[in-house]
């Protein structure tokens, strides 16, 4: 297939030649491997690529991504890194309205009648684009593998070549997008390129009030598949009625070859090692799907935030002359969330969220964040009591699941979506130019966004609630999107504040009612008057500058109100970035505006209970109080 | 009951009543209308009068909530507002204001065992109302300070109510007893009950300066500095001043003024420190946090500005 620009343009072309999304499992040749946590089948292929910047889409280099095309006037670039931060491209901050605000018209494809504007991303002065080139050679190992390429993070549109052939394309920037490069790879010298676009029509799902950056901000690897591998892991934990007894239920899905006399076995170890469970199934050739029988485990231990317990699966894969050809560690944890006479309850107690809404941010690189951020981050967390998050407003890096399995934090797990833009502006509800709203051709983009969300992540334990995406109004796409995590995965609750904004869609969307910044007093009156689903606030005390005051009157509900679940401070931590004052040399921080950005929000970008460098603002101890105070 | 010690010294000045008192001497101005000097052992603790102040640095929330547009009249009213009357008592005797020739009678020796200084000022607001400073100076050489706002119907809520003492130099630290970190009525729940080392002055680094460093629900603090501006002071041993509630009181040690932190939109756009600005307060509006965009402060944080407030405080020279 050729790859067209006009692609930008079109809501319905948001993948082309992508791997389905999957299990984010981690695999490994051997169980030595394994133990040692470092696999022989992944390469990672971050740091300096080659670089070209383009202005707009028609200033883009036309042939980069020729082995034989002239690249002398290439610079370099670290990914991952925002171009912005490059110095390439504009920084600019904007909440609400669209980044082009007062600068270019649009109206997103098929919302007043129209059909796709031919142009209005792929010609427009507006579109800047990088092209990334890089080298790399293969393992000896992995001659005649199948070997993918995973983008973890590419904003926004972007399209990839191997070795001059057009290898696929994506968007949903905060989901990992995978590619096959089998058919063109070779053993040495191969030459990946990447072409990526600062807007397309994903720009109008991606309106999240942050700093608006673009191009491939998340880790790029390399990974091998074995002959037979574990393309995708199911697991489903959950407890018994009467909350003591663990039940497990395990599928894999195999790609590969799959011949008679293969098989996996499973372990299921304490979190001593000890093991508790084994079962063997043998790989059929008329399926690729194995289902093991499901595991009981009587006394189980359960997971919550006071003591994230967690087991670990181990599946191996064994080849027909009884050799482990792959091994997958899982970590499994044992937990339950239902709604019952409109409490939330976590294994069969009264859920209490002391939680915070999370933008990945550092004042030094922006949305690029180390796993030292991370960590820092979940240590602040425990100093303050806080025990849930909500990966606002779209997938963060894969490692913070993990970490969040491990410290016991709730998850919200946010699809990749605001269009805050289409429907609310100047503060008024106006939904004429909404999406995706019920537009038909707008629906299979934002589902993706669901399906690689819920397939990524679905094993962590974390997660207990899936969130449609933030600030989006309601209509039968989002619907849609409830409707698909209902049918996948009925184990955990939905989320989305949206819907209040249509009532009329309240029945077909979100588990709970959530709200935003309702005062203390509406939520009161809410839980007085019969209410149909319990209640959080997906974002309450807006944290901006000095602020946090009146905690307490949230916290008092609890008291009050059983449906009374608690909620998400807006939010972690300020945006703002790093620079070197222009006057003094001296490195300051800055915020929107700041970089002759219009239009812009200003600082509004810094809401954090933390600043911008990860330092406590003085209400983290009241934070720290009330969390400390229902901490149950 | 009579005063058995006459230990203050009274100046009977054409400008300036001057207080003599146990290693302390307090100025007062009549002609800048307010506590000019406070010196303790010699070193001075004050670079302008004292005043009453009404304005904070608007704080996000207030900007979102309009808060500062509606209440900019106390702006105003901190920075302007005049003293328009004085009033002198010694030992219990009504002075009125002893200007020339009433006080040619006095000498260079005239004791006492109290002077109260009472400046009264009128607010620039409109309706325009009046706040009272009565400064006390008691036999052993403390000062009582009792502030009293006039409250009048149809006056925009107040930011803040207290008095604004501007001191030479930057102190060195600060100890206080009270709440831990940084505190608002409607957030000290988290706030530790403790005594408190700070040194230097922080500026908390919101990306916007604005209203910062409050401390709730204090009952002592000791500001410590280490340079005067006086030229024939080398000395550079530390000396403090100690101010005392009663019972509490709430304050801000900062080294900008209300105005200078309102002008800047980044912590680097403001001056090179210079001065020690000790704000005491009786009242305080919360700073909220429902939202940023309109939402109010909770009803029992607000400064009702009709109805009459005080506040009293006790500096005692160590």
């Amino acid at each position: 297939m050729e790859p067209q620009l006009s692609w930008l343009d079109d809501p319905q072309v948001f993948r082309v030649g992508t791997l389905p999304a999957h299990s984010d499992h981690f695999f490994y040749i051997n169980e030595q491997e394994m133990k040692a946590e470092t696999s022989s089948l992944t390469q990672s292929l971050d740091g300096e690529w080659d670089f070209k910047f383009a202005p707009n889409p028609q200033a883009r280099p036309q042939h980069f991504f020729q082995p034989e095309d002239d690249r002398r006037n290439f610079t370099t670039i670290t990914v991952p890194g925002h171009i912005e931060l490059h110095n390439d491209a504009q920084i600019q901050y904007i909440n609400t309205l669209y980044p082009w605000e007062g600068k270019e018209y649009r109206r997103a494809a098929y919302t007043l009648g129209q059909n796709v504007e031919a142009g209005m991303f792929s010609q427009a002065p507006d579109n800047s684009m990088g092209a990334y080139v890089t080298h790399f050679d293969l393992p000896q190992q992995w001659a005649h593998q199948r070997i993918a390429v995973q983008f973890d993070g590419v904003q926004t549109a972007m399209y990839v070549w191997l070795n001059g052939h057009f290898i696929g394309y994506a968007e949903d920037s905060f989901s990992r997008s995978e590619f096959d490069l089998t058919p063109y790879v070779k053993s040495r010298d191969n030459l990946l390129a990447v072409a990526v676009f600062k807007l397309s029509t994903a720009s109008f799902l991606e309106d999240q009030d942050m700093f608006r950056f673009s191009g491939i901000f998340r880790s790029v690897q390399l990974v091998s598949r074995p002959k037979i591998h574990l393309e995708d892991l199911t697991l489903k934990p959950t407890l018994s009625d009467d909350f003591e007894t663990g039940l497990l239920t395990v599928k894999a899905a195999l790609s590969g070859e799959r011949q008679v006399g293969q098989h996996i076995e499973l372990r299921l170890l304490d979190a001593t090692g000890a093991t508790i469970a084994t079962q063997q199934q043998a790989v059929k050739t008329t399926d690729a799907t194995v289902t093991f029988d499901r595991l009981t485990l009587p006394q189980v231990h359960r997971w919550d935030h006071h003591d994230p317990y967690l087991y670990q699966l181990v599946l191996t894969i064994i080849d027909v002359t009884g050799h482990v050809v792959e091994a997958v560690p899982a970590s499994v944890g044992f937990r339950r969330i239902e709604i019952k006479d409109n409490v939330i309850l976590l294994n069969g107690q009264r859920l209490i969220l002391n939680g915070v809404n999370r933008h990945e941010w550092s004042a030094d690189h922006g949305r690029v964040i180390s796993m030292a951020d991370m960590q820092a981050d979940l240590k602040t967390f425990a100093q303050a009591h806080i025990n849930a998050v909500r990966t606002c407003h779209y997938p963060d890096q894969i490692p913070w699941y993990y970490l969040c399995d491990q410290a016991g934090i709730y998850m919200m797990a946010e699809n990749n979506l605001e269009t805050h833009g289409t429907w609310q502006k100047l503060g008024a509800v106006e939904p004429s130019v909404n999406v995706p709203g019920s537009l038909p051709q707008w629906r299979a983009a934002v589902l993706d966004r669901a399906v690689n969300n819920y397939e990524t992540f679905k094993n962590h334990p974390a997660i207990l609630f899936w969130s449609l995406g933030n600030e989006s109004y309601a209509g039968e796409d989002i619907a849609a999107m409830n409707a698909y995590y209902k049918s996948v995965d009925p184990s955990r609750l939905t989320h989305y504040e949206g819907v209040i904004r249509n009532p009329a869609y309240e029945e077909q969307i979100s588990d709970v009612e959530s709200r935003m910044y309702a005062a203390p007093t509406e939520i009161r009156q809410y839980l007085m008057e019969s209410p149909t689903k319990p209640f959080l606030d997906c974002e309450y005390m807006h944290d901006m500058g000095n602020s946090l005051g009146g905690l307490g009157d949230y916290m008092a509900l609890f008291d009050e109100f059983p449906s009374y679940a608690g909620g998400f401070i807006w939010d972690f931590i300020d945006q703002a970035l790093w620079v070197n004052d222009e006057v003094t040399g001296q490195p300051v921080l800055r915020y929107g505006g700041d970089f002759d950005d219009r239009h812009s929000d200003y600082e509004f970008s810094g809401d954090g209970v933390m600043f911008a460098d990860r330092t406590p603002k003085p209400a983290l101890q009241e934070v720290a109080y009330y969390y400390g105070k229902y901490d149950r | 009951m009579a005063n058995t010690t006459d230990n203050l010294r009274v100046i009977y000045g054409d400008g300036v009543l001057g207080v003599h008192g146990p290693h302390v001497y307090y100025g007062f101005s009549y002609d800048r209308g307010g506590l000019e000097s406070l010196a303790i052992d010699g070193k001075e603790w004050l670079y302008r009068v004292a005043r009453p102040a009404f304005w904070r640095a608007t704080t996000d929330n207030d900007r979102g909530n309009h808060f500062s547009e509606r209440s900019a009249m106390w702006l105003g009213a901190d920075l302007f507002s005049p003293c328009v009357a004085i009033n002198v008592q010694v030992d219990g005797v009504d002075l009125g204001l002893p200007l020339a020739p009433e006080n040619n009678r006095f000498s260079n020796h005239e004791m006492a065992s109290s002077v109260i200084v009472t400046f009264t000022y009128q607010t620039t607001t409109v309706p325009s109302t009046t706040v009272a400073i009565a400064y006390t100076v008691r036999a052993d050489g403390t000062l009582a300070i009792h502030e009293h706002f006039g409250g009048q119907s149809e006056l925009p809520e107040l930011p803040v109510f207290g008095l604004r003492l501007t001191m030479p130099t930057v102190a060195s630290s600060f100890d206080y007893t009270g709440l831990s970190g940084e505190t608002y009525p409607d957030r000290m729940a988290g706030g530790t009950t403790g005594t408190y080392h700070v040194d230097g002055l922080p500026v908390t680094p919101y990306l916007v300066p604005q209203e910062m460093g409050m401390h709730m629900d204090t009952k002592q603090l000791t500001v410590t500095r280490r340079q005067t501006l006086n030229n024939a002071d080398p000395d550079a041993a530390p000396f403090s001043l100690a101010i005392v509630g009663t019972p509490t009181f709430a304050f801000s040690c900062l080294p900008y003024t209300p105005f200078e932190l309102e002008n800047a939109t980044h912590i680097e756009e403001l001056p090179i420190p210079r001065r020690t600005v000790l704000s005491l307060f009786g009242a305080v509006r919360g700073v909220g946090g429902i939202d940023s965009w309109g939402a109010d402060v909770a009803a029992p944080y607000h400064i009702d500005a009709t109805m009459d407030h005080e506040c009293d405080f006790v500096i005692r020279p160590e």
